[in-house]
């Protein structure tokens, strides 16, 4: 699996349990457009694949998201990254981290999945260029040791794309 | 302990003065906690049930169902006492900002539990949002009927296409009605066409599983349609009311909907009406202070980039109108008489909602929108409402029956 340590994991509090599983009875009833969720027994690790959305730049290419959720979910906010190969784009790693404020600082626990893969979308969706973010090739080695994106200390400066 | 008499306020029960487990609470001042409770001034711990029911809100935290919450002094949505005690995490300097809207200096009153007028209100902006959806569907459906139509005239074997469309809308109207048509069209006589392909396949898994379970035989369709005449008979006076209301929102709704003057009017009046019947016995000031229910549907994923939920939340704002009226009970941090005994230099009192504008970020927007598409669609009156619409749109096709069936213009 793609640098995440999914053995040192803590399980699901009880509470997270409960409101992931509501989340993914309303995702199986009200999918977000263009996502689909990969059905599997594990609901602290959701697979998503994700479909460009028509008219943009990324219009009908798949792309799979790996969403892993910490034992205090929704207060703390998921690990969520790209599976090989990630999209190209000026705020997606190739290692498949996401910059993007809402997976990090800028978390709330009234935020779902569901929304979050909203935004991702919408990111992709107004991307302009398929460009790797200018600093990819030295925030990956950084990466090297399977740091999650949510220890990186993340500067968000674009609000455009 | 013993002081409390002379004041009115109902009791709350001492166990449900302290969290009910539902975190492991650190640095939780217990003592202050139940001082809030027991004033008011804190929603009281009740467990959270799992399934929804009619006199229960769902925390859209925890998504589970209270009797009652407290809400944000900004922008008003609904937050269990257990969800709020987390919301500062301990020892943090930063402000706390509202996990709904962001604002800063995020704090809650509770109002104990809703009024039956914020009951009808919720139940109008999810009419609203079954609407919108409906629209929305409609819509689709012309997209692809244009395309049909586009293809048509492109195409040399068109004519036979065209037949089979004809053919398969006509025979089918009374099993598939329009506004819920889109998937079995896409899975159904359009790849059977051959050469035919749905350029993109956008729009609407959204509604796709719940119509999916939606078994109808003839009999229940009859009983729809009669519902539909007797609420057209019952509320034609008023109906002149909501359709005028209903078709203004069409215009403002991003004009998703060209050509459904009369359609979405009727429907969106019997669904009101249903609504009116069944949630309200009162005036009809829910009509009022409503503008524009627009729920940007999940269209705009393909074309726009954020924020159009946004508008949803405005409903927020506007659901309790006399808030500011009643500023006895609210909560603020200050004075260290806070549970967590957090100090954070809030001090008004008596602010005024009525006009609070909603300040978020996209992020925050588009959450929002989704959870409230996920909290507001009761299963118990989903269905009903549903049966409804299909009724009208069946009226629709029926009134619609005409050689070309497939063009709306």
């Amino acid at each position: 699996m793609t640098s995440s340590s999914a053995a040192s994991r803590k399980a699901l509090s009880k509470i997270a349990c409960s409101r992931l599983q509501k989340e993914l009875v309303e995702w199986e009833v009200n999918p977000p457009t263009g996502f689909k969720h990969k059905v599997t027994d594990n609901l602290q690790r959701w697979i998503i694949e994700v479909v460009g959305a028509p008219g943009t730049l990324y219009e009908s290419e798949k792309y799979q998201l790996q969403v892993d959720f910490p034992e205090h979910y929704p207060m703390e906010a998921p690990q969520v990254i790209f599976l090989h190969p990630a999209p190209l784009h000026p705020h997606i790693y190739s290692n498949g981290h996401i910059c993007l404020d809402i997976l990090y600082d800028s978390w709330s626990p009234a935020m779902t999945v569901s929304s979050v893969c909203i935004s991702i979308l919408s990111m992709l969706s107004s991307s302009t260029a398929k460009q790797r973010p200018a600093d990819n090739d030295r925030y990956v080695k950084n990466c090297r040791n399977g740091r999650s994106p949510k220890e990186t200390r993340w500067w968000f400066h674009d609000d455009k794309v | 302990m013993g002081n409390k008499i002379g004041r009115r306020r109902p009791v709350v029960d001492e166990k449900y003065t302290r969290p009910q487990g539902l975190y492991q609470h650190r640095d939780v001042d217990h003592k202050k906690l139940r001082k809030l409770i027991l004033e008011s001034k804190l929603a009281p711990c009740y467990p959270g049930d799992e399934e929804s029911s009619l006199d229960l809100e769902e925390c859209p935290i925890c998504f589970l169902y209270y009797p009652s919450l407290n809400r944000s002094r900004c922008c008003m949505k609904g937050i269990c006492t257990e969800c709020f005690l987390q919301m500062k995490p301990p020892h943090s300097t930063r402000q706390t900002q509202c996990p709904f809207c962001k604002t800063s200096n995020y704090a809650v009153e509770y109002r104990g539990a809703r009024s039956k007028e914020e009951k009808g209100l919720e139940q109008v902006e999810e009419q609203r949002v079954i609407e919108a959806q409906i629209r929305m569907q409609q819509q689709e459906l012309q997209d692809e009927e244009e395309r049909i139509q586009k293809r048509k005239d492109a195409s040399s074997s068109s004519r036979i296409m065209a037949a089979e469309v004809e053919y398969h809308d006509t025979s089918n109207s009374l099993l598939s009605v329009p506004s819920l048509r889109y998937p079995a069209q896409s899975d159904g006589y359009i790849p059977s066409q051959g050469s035919f392909t749905v350029p993109a396949r956008q729009p609407s898994h959204m509604r796709q599983s719940r119509e999916d379970n939606f078994d109808m035989d003839l009999e229940d369709i009859m009983v729809m349609e009669a519902i539909w005449l007797s609420i057209q008979e019952r509320g034609s006076q008023r109906n002149l009311a909501c359709g005028h209301r209903l078709s203004g929102d069409c215009h403002d709704s991003h004009s998703i909907v060209r050509t459904e003057a009369s359609p979405s009017g009727g429907l969106a009046c019997a669904v009101a009406a249903l609504a009116e019947r069944q949630h309200m016995n009162r005036d009809s000031t829910f009509l009022a202070g409503s503008s524009a229910p627009v729920f940007s549907t999940s269209r705009q994923l393909s074309s726009l980039p954020v924020g159009d939920d946004r508008i949803v939340e405005n409903y927020q704002s506007e659901k309790w109108p006399d808030v500011s009226s009643n500023c006895g009970r609210m909560i603020a941090r200050e004075d260290g008489d806070w549970a967590m005994d957090h100090r954070s230099d809030l001090a008004e009192a008596g602010t005024s909602f009525a006009g609070s504008v909603v300040a978020m970020d996209a992020g925050a927007a588009l959450s929002e929108g989704a959870t409230m598409v996920a909290g507001h669609l009761p299963p118990e009156s989903f269905e009903e409402q549903m049966m409804l619409a299909m009724a009208v749109s069946l009226a629709e096709a029926r009134a619609r029956t005409n050689p070309q069936g497939l063009t709306w213009m």
